[in-house]
């Protein structure tokens, strides 16, 4: 008797745990379910039937035709290509970072960043006010060879695309090797050295095989943000350049959804494969920096008393640096001075910024801009609260410790919801974009209802960054402080409220700025649900690429630049950037 | 305070049993040494103890009342884990009220208790700071007030001296011990370090296969240690296993790694090891061939001295590869002997082998 009352309070305990559990599980698998595992199926089910009868017909077309066959191998090319560049300079980059020791160095790596979290079409007119035909740099080169030859171009050439690709990942490559960098033991060169071994076979023997996974899973980034790339081939590859991102759309625009679902299948398989490679590579790399107390001996970025090789090589990696530092800015400093050069020497500098600001629709929009500021932040800020419900969620259920502790191993819906979240990171924001429309577009109330489809959209694409900012926080976090709190009488909701919580609340601020800032700039989903009222500012901007005059865009765009600044300001204030997925 | 009885607790995991049938009796008021290697289920059954993994079979009883089932909240137990976890975001003071917040104690209760713990345990300087800006004794020690604050029914410490650096860990033993004298709290005290329970245990329970193997003072498992893994866990001197016993005619010859004994006795019991206490022998100038005594020659490897009269010399044996004994002796003996890598004679006599 005694003892079956002692029961039921164990079990009090355990089930209100339990029941918190399992209503998170219900919550993110009805939410994935609805807003991606069935639109995914929608996808498959759109690329495998055809009303010809043969399911799979289209898709074995699609997928022989030569005109597909040539851009998928030119979306493997380019991203293959942008991959390599980014390595090239981003190595050395990151070990001259961790290497030295100077002052304002935290801060040159945090700037450096900014081009990657910054909207892709942003990057899309700084590049085009940077090097494109009109742009300054040609127009210098014009000037100094007082030729009208152009230095580079950028309109639909591969250089182009892979120019902007490296300008965008290039701080993925930078940021993710200095803590590999950072990490390699000093003591163990030293041991090396004494040991007689030269420097080239330390390098090969004791450093790469440190350094390895963190090259290879930051490499593999890369390869899929570049892989999946979309607002910049769009545009640079001006219709003689496709990524399978690009195809898809068109597909989807010109009212081919058998064909782009196709299509979406074979971007999805691919970057399925890539994912879970870097899932796994990723794990080691973890590994390899466990544990670890030591690291690399830094030095204090200074010429005094070096000998003339080491200035040589000190002073060209500076400069090396310097180059970088200015191709990292070069465009986003020329659309701030572009936003204030007037079109003709009568109108004001700040034209571009009053015309913004007024109720008037400006020609080729489909909405003023002031709405398009509106709903870029209320979408902004519905996701970035969704996305923080969500990500809260799936960590509670990964980190379970009731259950854990107790029989040592995961139950079947909690190890089903980690496999479920991997799915979403393997998807494009086109293909999401294509398989909510699929399944969606048939309800009445669609068209009204598109803003809810968007944000959803943009809760997808920034969940795995969300999660994974409160998961480092999280996991930081002693099991055992738990466990005392626990013994100390403190119950679920305390521990909770007072240990849990004030302890993952950085990185929750950290992945709800991030969300913030992830759909500010989210392109490919928005353009193609997006329709007339609900566009967003990069919607509006990229409309005016093609306009006469750059000071609206310049001028939106800086506006855009300066809030996504200043969400990436706050992230480092409280926690770090996380770029990995 | 209460009695802690533990019966036939077995626990799994990963599929395999790290603690099968297990059955300790903790007494009232008691400090009870839980001494064991690295890995063997201590902390696993600490954890069993405290409620926050449950055992696959067996009974947790305090007193009379069967707590198996209750919630870790419920148990009241002062839990102090292996790495020192202080809650981070709140200063000492804060760390110290958690509990007694969640016991909803009145302000000026918990008040109270805060300024009693913090007496006892000597961290009265250091309530407004955060555990960051303290030093890893000064956290243990507030660990300890953190868990000690509730009044618990049983304490429970998992090696608490681990990662206090050697100069602190001896006045922090003492210092566990005297707050505990003080508290009276039945306390549970789990570490591979066999020193800490010689200096604070009132009891020592050995521990290895999953089972308590031996539990008494340390003085009793000292003389009579029950086999020969129990005394070399123990760190007592100059212990050898037995490889194999051989009788006859009223002698028997005991094979070890410092060579044959023969023993003027038959010994009708199964032998797990033998030992010689360091005071047992004696250094000779030349041997004797006397059959009636045990003799060994070696050369002094080193010599450690114990206070002005007393030294310990550690003597490499000639006929016994990597094997060596520790010998008493007093400053004049010594003067003999002094010169480094000096050959020795020693003897032994027989009655002075203790068979474990």
């Amino acid at each position: 008797m005694h003892r079956s009352i002692q029961k039921k309070a164990r079990n009090f305990e355990g089930l209100s745990n339990k029941f918190i559990i399992s209503l998170s599980i219900i919550a993110l698998i009805s939410f994935l379910l609805a807003f991606f595992y069935i639109p995914i199926v929608r996808i498959f089910q759109t690329a495998l039937s055809s009303d010809s009868g043969n399911g799979f017909q289209v898709f074995w077309e699609t997928l022989s035709d030569p005109f597909n066959l040539k851009f998928l191998g030119f979306t493997l090319f380019q991203a293959f290509l942008s991959t390599v560049l980014c390595l090239l300079i981003g190595l050395p980059i990151g070990y001259f970072f961790a290497k030295y020791e100077f002052k304002g160095k935290k801060l040159i790596v945090n700037l450096l960043t900014i081009p990657f979290v910054l909207p892709p079409v942003i990057v899309l007119i700084g590049f085009t006010v940077t090097y494109g035909q009109g742009g300054w740099v040609n127009l210098l080169w014009q000037n100094i060879t007082n030729s009208s030859n152009v230095l580079v171009a950028i309109d639909g050439t591969v250089q182009g695309i892979i120019l902007a690709h490296v300008f965008y990942n290039l701080s993925v490559i930078i940021r993710l090797t200095i803590p590999a960098w950072q990490n390699i033991d000093n003591e163990q060169i030293e041991v090396s050295s004494t040991l007689g071994v030269g420097k080239s076979k330390t390098f090969q023997k004791i450093i790469f095989p440190q350094i390895k996974n963190a090259i290879i899973s930051s490499s593999l980034l890369v390869f899929i943000y570049t892989f999946n790339s979309f607002a910049i081939v769009m545009k640079l590859g001006n219709f003689n350049f496709y990524t399978l991102e690009v195809l898809i759309y068109e597909s989807f625009d010109l009212l081919k959804f058998s064909e782009g679902a196709s299509l979406a299948v074979i971007q999805l398989v691919i970057n399925s494969l890539v994912i879970i490679l870097y899932l796994v590579v990723e794990r080691k790399s973890r590994k390899m920096a466990e544990g670890k107390e030591k690291g690399l001996k830094t030095e204090r970025l200074s010429l005094k008393g070096k000998n003339w090789k080491s200035i040589v090589r000190i002073s060209l990696s500076i400069v090396f640096v310097f180059i970088v530092i200015l191709f990292s800015f070069a465009p986003i400093i020329a659309i701030f001075v572009k936003s204030f050069i007037p079109k003709s020497s009568v109108d004001s500098p700040f034209w571009g910024y009053s015309q913004i600001f007024t109720q008037q629709k400006i020609t080729p929009l489909n909405t003023n801009t002031i709405r398009l500021f509106g709903n870029t932040l209320l979408f902004a800020t519905v996701a970035a609260v969704i996305s923080l419900i969500l990500s809260v969620l799936i960590v509670f259920v990964l980190r379970n410790r009731y259950h854990s502790i107790k029989k040592y191993q995961r139950s079947v819906s909690e190890s089903l919801v980690s496999y479920l979240i991997i799915l979403p990171m393997a998807t494009s924001s086109i293909t999401l974009g294509l398989g909510l429309y699929l399944n969606y577009s048939g309800l009445n109330s669609y068209y009204n209802s598109v803003w809810i489809f968007i944000i959803m959209s943009h809760v997808l694409i920034s969940i795995p960054f969300v999660t994974r900012s409160i998961l480092v926080a999280y996991n930081r976090i002693d099991v055992e402080l738990l466990n005392v709190a626990s013994s100390l009488g403190a119950s679920r909701v305390m521990v909770f409220r007072k240990i849990e919580f004030p302890l993952i609340k950085r990185g929750i601020i950290v992945g709800g700025i991030f969300s913030f800032a992830i759909s500010l700039g989210e392109f490919g989903a928005t353009f193609l649900l997006a329709r007339a009222n609900y566009e967003t500012l990069s919607i509006g901007i990229y409309n005016l690429l093609g306009s006469q005059t750059l000071q609206i865009s310049t001028a939106m765009a800086s506006v855009l630049i300066l809030i996504t600044a200043l969400c990436f300001y706050l992230i480092n204030k409280f926690g770090d950037i996380e770029l990995k997925v | 305070m209460v009695n802690v009885k533990l019966n036939n607790l077995s626990m799994k995991y990963e599929k395999k049993l790290i603690i099968e049938n297990f059955e300790i009796e903790i007494l009232d008021g008691e400090l009870l040494v839980l001494l064991g290697a690295s890995g063997c289920g201590k902390t696993s059954l600490l954890k069993i103890i405290a409620g926050i993994i449950e055992p696959e079979e067996g009974t947790v009883i305090f007193d009379d009342e069967d707590i198996t089932n209750y919630t870790p909240q419920k148990r009241k137990i002062g839990y102090v884990p292996q790495a020192q976890v202080l809650f981070p975001h709140m200063k000492v003071e804060q760390n110290i009220s958690f509990g007694l917040e969640a016991h909803k104690l009145s302000k000026e209760l918990i008040k109270e208790r805060i300024t009693w713990i913090a007496e006892i345990t000597q961290i009265q300087d250091l309530l407004n700071r955060f555990p960051s800006e303290i030093s890893g004794g000064q956290k243990q020690r507030v660990a300890l007030a953190r868990a000690l604050a509730i009044k618990p029914n049983l304490l429970l410490l998992d090696e608490p001296l681990s990662s206090i650096d050697a100069s602190g860990r001896e006045s922090l033993a003492l210092t566990i011990r005297r707050i505990q004298k003080e508290t009276g709290i039945t306390t549970l005290y789990v570490t591979h370090n066999q020193e800490e329970s010689r200096l604070i245990s009132d009891r020592v329970a050995l521990m290895y296969d999953g089972k308590i193997q031996q539990i008494g003072s340390v003085i009793e498992v000292d003389r009579n240690p029950r086999n020969y893994l129990i005394a070399k866990i123990m760190g007592s001197s100059n212990v050898w296993p037995v490889d194999y016993l051989e009788t006859n005619n009223g002698n028997s010859l005991v094979s070890t790694p410092i060579g044959l004994i023969t023993l003027p006795y038959e010994v009708n019991r199964k032998i797990t090891g033998i030992r010689i206490p360091p005071s047992s022998f004696k250094i000779v100038s030349t041997l004797s061939e006397d059959s009636k005594v045990i003799e060994f020659i070696g050369r002094i490897k080193s010599i450690i001295e114990k206070d002005d009269e007393n030294f310990r010399i550690v003597v490499d044996l000639k006929d016994a590869h990597l094997e060596y004994i520790k010998v008493d002796c007093n400053k004049e003996m010594l003067n003999i002997v002094s010169a480094a890598n000096k050959e020795i004679q020693l003897q032994v006599l027989p009655s002075e082998v203790i068979l474990i």
